[in-house]
């Protein structure tokens, strides 16, 4: 890398889009070995998965831009490989990456074929104009079908199976034609340096010492370090404290010309003053007058009520919520307040795995103690002409006071291997699905379209599909619109005092499950109190379970013999300690592992 | 001011899986370095307690009856000499069925001794072996007839309820049994499982229940009837007497009067400053034999571990708080709840309040 900037010509913008599993990190390392990107001295696997979490899940959820030197043919070209994520939770990253890229390597695993996720970022990419690459990966395996899976590869992009790559990122066999390939095929980016300057924004970070930390792609002109910048969304004036690329590690550079992908240290402290999605242009005369399009803004499917767990917190969360979503955009939040767990925040996340790791982001780079709400998806509630949205189970309005409550559907496309369309077809027919169509894509696999209701799919439907096709199933599903259905809010009580924290919108059909579950759970939980604790399941006033905690008769009925009045004085004060950590419903005292493990989500909870 | 002795006797024939006391069983070559520790101790310690009345003595354990009663004449023939005994003070010696015979008895009345206080535990075969005693029920009997041949008038039975293998029935049987053989004095404790003794770690291993707290409750209402019944006053919540025979020197530890306590571990307590000797032996005896008083540790009482302490002990021992300690919203639904009882402006545990105290008290200390 020069002082000046690399003519568009030397540069390639790509992504990789695979199907979760398929390879894709393992892959990436190997083309950061063969363009001595990382020396193999600090190379280690997954290398692009920086965060603790991302190594443990053997998951990607943060898209990366690392720049990339390969010489061929006496040219030195700069690569610039953005990884994308690869669970469905996250096709909104995906389409994030695709707005910084010219071309896309589809990498296709050739032990498991084709599968939901490969169809779904395929559409996207070629939506987003993207020039396709398409590659069969993990050649190497005894159980690989490279010839098949070429040709459904050649197939789905419309072009000859020759065309289609080999390669083994585990033993890197096939990685420098994957490499001459991406040279060859992905065409250069397009803009001049002499533009005005627009450069979008397609992630950012936050580092506690240096501000907000944005990653960009340069479209036009040439953004250098210590320019006065604008973002046209936000609307704000700064000066950028520092231009870089990742090769892999973070080093600066003077400046980024056209095409070119790399961050820029803003030194903004405030998460809200820089938009993923923004376009940053000059200050003055040189400003741009256009922002470049956006790409499809994330929409949250799930919703579920995040408190700490001491009250103290919360603001210590409202700070950790903020600085999660300056990197991820998807999460949404807004103040709650619950009336057992106090104040925090309803929040929307992406799906199950996105709440999870939020949840556990939260836990472990805050340091917070949380506790999570039940998660529930958007329900729409039609009184008249009006539509009121509901995001969280206790402002679902009384039974009889609205016309009908409508709930999401999504259009599911599942491909199986056709032994098991049999139980895939049960599974969805007992999650309330309606079949769209099915079609044979070779005579052993079969896709199947289903329209089912989000909130069936959310909790463990991938598990089970799983587990009923031996793991060989896939899924990918997108929103599909808003349907009536009849659902119904049940209410957990306890000593006639609702809950709001444990209330939940189901089914009509499941609520009686939902209500049984609940009371049971929390007869094991709540600890023996000084009275008899009724815990009750009810949709309104109609109580449709019922448990009893029994009055506590005895507890520890210690000797206070001799004169050692010390210890027995700390036992009380102790025990005092354990009282004031508890929650108080009404008369009862919850403690606070019952709140997160009645509302632990697993497969029993459905 | 008025005040207790308490000496501190640290061996045990066998340990008992349940005891967490300060007792150890293969000790006994330091018996008698030990009486002369304690002696030495009564002299170390007597300053500023010189001139107290001494109203009770208490040798308890461990076993004290594991030493030769002249050993035991020769530490209180050392209190006497160092301390003012009350006439008519009340002195105790615990012992084990046994470990004592009607010489044996004799001798301590010839030392003074006006109060045996005797682990009996239960008189159920089966029970004392879950227990781990090494006694029968029939030597509870005879020691009991020797003390009375000794001519020992006030005796307590110590009994344990809630062990392994025990039932209602079989409590009921014990019981009955304490009553016919004329004990002035009951101690009835539920069985605590305590953290590091052997019963604990049995029941946090799964290999024995821990005890089930309804049969205690129910074992626990049983006693309280038929002591009653007998005639008993039940004046603390585990202790229960015939009127006259209430332990004086236990009453002094409720009553957060102040005490001496001398031996291994043993604590004392005086105005706002409570403070204890060091617990192993062999530590007790080096520290004593180089002339130092063997404090291990001491802390002195704010205002609000204080009241903490008055709270509990004026609930245990049935006299109540003033209602007007307590915030209304607090007692209210104790007092509806049957827990507590209102009685001359005092707040008095009721029977079932008495199973639940640990809870009246947070509820009343706010």
């Amino acid at each position: 890398m020069g002082a000046t900037v690399t003519e568009t010509e030397r540069i390639r913008n790509f992504c990789i889009i695979a199907h979760i599993d398929h390879g894709k990190s393992t892959l990436a390392d190997r083309l950061l070995e063969l363009t001595h990107a990382v020396s193999a001295r600090d190379m280690r696997e997954q290398y692009l998965d920086k965060m603790d979490l991302e190594r443990e899940r053997g998951i990607t959820i943060k898209a990366q831009a690392v720049r990339l030197t390969y010489a061929t043919g006496g040219v030195s070209y700069e690569l610039n490989l953005i990884d994308t994520p690869g669970h469905v939770d996250f096709t909104y990253e995906v389409s994030r990456s695709l707005a910084a890229c010219e071309g896309a390597v589809l990498l296709v695993d050739a032990a498991q074929g084709i599968e939901a996720q490969t169809l779904a970022n395929f559409h996207l990419a070629r939506d987003a104009g993207l020039v396709i690459v398409p590659v069969v990966n993990k050649i190497d395996l005894p159980a690989a079908d490279v010839e098949g899976t070429r040709r459904d590869l050649a197939e789905l992009v419309g072009c000859e199976p020759e065309q289609v790559l080999a390669v083994s990122g585990k033993t890197g066999q096939g990685v420098p034609e994957l490499l001459e390939a991406i040279i060859a095929r992905v065409p250069p980016p397009e803009g001049r340096p002499s533009d005005p300057l627009r450069a979008l924004v397609f992630d950012s970070t936050f580092d506690p010492y240096r501000g907000v930390i944005a990653y960009v792609r340069v479209k036009d002109g040439v953004l250098r370090s210590h320019a006065e910048l604008h973002a046209m969304a936000v609307g704000l004036d700064w000066e950028a404290e520092e231009v870089g690329v990742f090769a892999p590690e973070a080093t600066p550079v003077p400046e980024l010309g056209p095409g070119e992908v790399g961050y820029l240290v803003t030194g903004l402290k405030d998460v809200h003053q820089v938009r993923v999605g923004d376009t940053i242009t000059s200050q003055g005369r040189d400003r741009a007058h256009e922002p470049l399009p956006g790409y499809r803004e994330p929409k949250p499917m799930v919703w579920s009520g995040l408190f700490p767990a001491e009250g103290g917190d919360y603001s210590a969360l409202r700070d950790a919520l903020e600085k999660l979503k300056l990197n991820d955009a998807a999460l949404v939040f807004e103040p709650e307040t619950s009336s057992a767990l106090g104040f925090g925040f309803r929040c929307g996340f992406l799906g199950l795995l996105h709440m999870d790791i939020v949840k556990e982001r939260l836990e472990r780079e805050f340091g917070l103690e949380l506790i999570a709400t039940a998660p529930n998806v958007e329900f729409h509630v039609i009184r008249g002409d009006r539509t009121i949205v509901v995001h969280n189970p206790s402002e679902m309005p009384p039974p009889g006071t609205y016309d009908r409550v409508e709930e999401p559907v999504v259009l599911a496309t599942i491909i199986t291997p056709s032994e098991y369309l049999g139980a895939v077809l049960e599974l969805c027919q007992s999650r309330r699905g309606e079949m769209v169509d099915m079609k044979y894509l070779s005579p052993t696999r079969v896709e199947v379209h289903y329209l089912l209701p989000l909130a069936e799919i959310i909790f463990d439907f991938f598990d089970q599909l799983k587990s009923r096709t031996r793991g060989y199933a896939s899924l990918d599903y997108e929103p599909w619109g808003y349907e009536p259905a009849d659902l119904v809010r049940v209410d957990i009580l306890l000593h006639g005092e609702p809950v709001d924290a444990f209330s939940s919108v189901v089914h009509r059909e499941k609520a009686y499950q939902y209500g049984r579950t609940m009371v049971e759970r929390l007869r094991e939980l709540i600890p023996r109190q000084l009275f008899d604790v009724a815990i009750q399941a009810a949709i309104g006033s109609r109580v449709i379970a019922r448990e009893t905690v029994k009055a506590k008769r005895k507890d520890v009925l210690a000797k206070c013999y001799g004169g050692d009045i010390t210890r027995k004085r700390k036992l009380l004060e102790q025990q005092k300690k354990g009282k004031e950590r508890l929650r108080r419903v009404g008369r009862v005292d919850v403690p606070q592992t019952a709140f997160i493990e009645a509302l632990r989500v697993d497969q029993d909870r459905r | 001011m008025s005040i207790g002795i308490y000496v501190h006797v640290p061996f045990c024939l066998t340990r008992c899986g349940y005891c967490d006391f300060n007792a150890y069983a293969g000790l006994e070559h330091l018996r008698s370095p030990y009486v002369r520790a304690l002696v030495r101790e009564a002299e170390l310690a007597a300053p500023g307690w010189e001139q107290e009345e001494v109203r009770s003595v208490f040798l308890g354990g461990g076993t004290p009856t594991t030493l030769p009663a002249d050993d035991l004449a020769a530490v209180l023939a050392a209190l006497r000499e160092r301390y003012r005994l009350a006439p008519g003070a009340e002195v105790t010696v615990e012992a084990n069925p046994d470990t004592v015979d009607a010489p044996k008895l004799s001798a301590l009345r010839e030392a003074g001794v006006t109060r045996l206080s005797m682990g009996a535990q239960s008189f159920d075969p089966a029970v004392l072996a879950s227990l781990e005693r090494v006694h029968g029920p029939d030597a509870v009997r005879r020691a009991m007839e020797a003390a009375r041949e000794a001519g020992f008038g006030n005796v307590n039975l110590d009994l344990i309820y809630g062990a392994q293998g025990e039932t209602l029935a079989s409590w009921e049987r014990t019981l009955r049994e304490a009553i016919a053989l004329g004990a002035e004095h009951v101690s009835a404790y539920a069985l605590t499982v305590e953290p590091g003794t052997p019963l604990g770690r049995q029941v946090a291993l799964g290999l024995r229940p821990a005890p089930d707290p309804d049969l205690q409750a129910e074992m626990f209402a049983l006693a309280c009837e038929l002591l009653h019944g007998a005639g008993y006053r039940h004046y603390e919540v585990s202790n229960w007497a015939r009127p006259g025979f209430e332990c004086r020197h236990n009453l002094g530890y409720w009553r957060r009067e102040p005490y001496l306590g001398l031996g291994a571990g043993a604590h004392s307590h005086r105005g706002e400053r409570r403070w204890w000797n060091v617990r192993p032996p062999e530590e007790y005896l080096r520290r004593v034999g180089a002339g130092e008083l063997p404090i291990g540790g001491e802390e002195r009482l704010g205002p609000e571990e204080a009241h903490l302490e008055e709270v509990f002990l004026r609930l245990r021992i049935l006299e109540g708080v003033p209602a007007s300690w307590a915030e209304p919203s607090a007692a209210r639904p104790l007092l509806e709840g049957g827990l507590l009882r209102e009685e001359a402006g005092a707040l008095v545990p009721t029977e079932r309040g008495m199973l639940v105290l640990n809870e009246l008290v947070l509820a009343l200390a706010g």
